[in-house]
């Protein structure tokens, strides 16, 4: 890649992290207030009113909220992200690429600053710091290869099929529920539990669990698995992206 | 001899009419053919929708033929366009940055060329300000100014952009004009005859998507002037 374009993608990362704080009158308050208050919707439905709750239900469900919202956003912000630039993409010769990349990453951005929060909220409610932390590196690493895939996958299609756009948000609320961020996928019935573990998600969430509530280590076997299954979808995204964009620029405004 | 920097043969470009399935294909250039030199200064005339714009995007490298063939040699082009990808919310200053970079240039030579980007501008302190405060013309000249920075082997103009009020008008077109004859090789639309025969050494007449001719400026400009539509048109609309 050649090198202006990889400080197009960090440059307009800047930007686009500007922007949030500019269009706003708590700015960079809303990276941290959003989330929270996402979680204390969810802990109302599921603690409060309908008893669902298993034991450590609150750092159980932070974690899914924190690791689901990073890959939701991406996905979400990322496959518009070429779509939305179709203007751009007529008039200069850029990789198209380069968008949902940025929104990636500004994304990225903003869940490291929500990821040391919830660090510091596990500290102090009883869950300390341990040796498999260690693991969090490969996990989040696995986990940011996916949802770029899945990302790139959809910035690909939409301006092909700007319908997709109104299904991204149907389908990534199913996709919360079936990986486990608001209950354990423990809990289900044998043929079901196998099929939803198929969604890296689940894999990914639980990990997660495991390395900050317990202290365990993730299974390597299916992590490997995982990270090869997300290679292979980024490559194929990035790879559709650059056969499609000949035809994003011939298509009806 | 030297080799052609880009040449096109028998090239036809497609575009989609409808967002709908099985829609009809509408085909903005039908069959061009030409042959780019360096140093050459080649005007595109024809009438609107004569496939003028198409042409120079596909020359840019942004379209790419459904048929006939382009060959490129390994070359910069770049398509003259102001305030490319300008965000409201960022300063005169990052937009500068982030246009440049959109328009090829590496971070370290945009920040290099800020102080000529600023002086060219004329912006003062409101370099630091974000462009959501600038008035159209201020917004128009720091564009000017970040594409007058650009210095591609290919230059792509797609109408004269003179920009801002007189005085800025008359320094942004001495700009373009030194810029291209500097020996840099350009393609440059306009509806303007005058400016084409002042400015490009060949011309290409573009009618309905086809090369209609192709040869020296005033040999083509005086065949088009001729053509009966194009003086009938010419006499009622004048753009």
């Amino acid at each position: 890649m050649k090198l202006h374009i990889l400080e197009l993608i960090f440059f307009s990362t800047y930007a686009e992290l500007r922007a949030e704080r500019a269009r706003s009158y708590l700015g960079l308050i809303w990276w941290l207030l959003e989330p929270a208050m996402q979680m204390a919707t969810y802990y109302f439905v599921f603690a409060v009113v309908t008893h669902t709750s298993t034991p450590d239900f609150i750092p159980f469900l932070l974690i899914g909220l924190v690791a689901w919202q990073w890959f939701k956003s991406s996905v979400t912000h990322g496959g518009l992200a070429i779509w939305y630039n179709l203007p751009l993409i007529r008039q200069v010769k850029l990789p198209a690429a380069v968008f949902p990349s940025v929104q990636i990453l500004a994304d990225t951005i903003k869940f490291a600053f929500i990821l040391a929060l919830l660090l510091v909220v596990l500290w102090c409610t009883g869950y300390p710091p341990n040796g498999a932390y260690v693991a969090l590196i490969p996990v989040l690493i696995i986990e940011f290869l996916f949802a770029s895939a899945m990302a790139y996958l959809f910035a690909s299609l939409v301006p092909l099929l700007p319908d997709l756009r109104f299904v991204i948000d149907q389908v990534l609320v199913v996709a919360m529920f079936l990986s486990g961020v608001v209950f354990s996928t423990a809990s289900i019935p044998s043929p079901w539990r196998e099929i939803l573990a198929l969604n890296p998600m689940v894999g990914l969430i639980d990990s997660l669990r495991g390395i900050l509530m317990h202290g365990q280590w993730p299974d390597w076997l299916a992590l490997a698995r995982l990270c090869a299954v997300s290679i292979a979808l980024y490559l194929i995204a990035l790879l559709l992206i650059a056969r499609l964009t000949p035809r994003y620029v011939k298509r009806a405004a | 001899m030297s080799q052609p920097l880009v040449s096109l043969e028998h090239v036809g470009i497609a575009f989609s009419t409808h967002l709908r399935f099985g829609a009809q294909r509408y085909w903005a250039l039908e069959d061009v053919s030409l042959t780019l030199n360096p140093g050459d200064r080649l005007g595109l005339i024809g009438r609107n929708g004569a496939g003028k714009s198409t042409l120079l995007r596909t020359i840019a490298g942004i379209l790419t033929p459904d048929r006939g063939r382009i060959r490129r040699a390994t070359v910069s082009c770049q398509l003259l366009s102001l305030s490319l990808g300008f965000l409201p919310h960022l300063s005169g200053r990052d937009n500068a940055v982030l246009s440049g970079l959109m328009l090829g240039l590496q971070y370290r030579d945009i920040v290099r060329r800020l102080p000529a980007i600023l002086d060219f501008s004329e912006l003062g302190d409101f370099f630091d300000e974000p462009i959501s405060t600038y008035s159209t013309g201020m917004t128009s000249r720091l564009g000017f100014s970040v594409a007058m920075q650009v210095e591609p082997d290919i230059l792509l103009i797609d109408e004269i952009l003179s920009v801002g009020d007189a005085e800025f008008k008359e320094k942004s077109g001495r700009a373009l004009h030194d810029r291209m004859h500097s020996g840099t090789t350009v393609v440059f639309v306009s509806h303007d005859e005058k400016a084409i025969a002042r400015v490009c050494s060949r011309a290409l007449w573009l009618d309905h998507g086809r090369d209609a001719m192709y040869g020296g400026v005033d040999e083509v400009l005086a065949a088009y002037e001729r053509d009966p539509d194009v003086s009938a048109v010419g006499a009622a609309k004048h753009e």
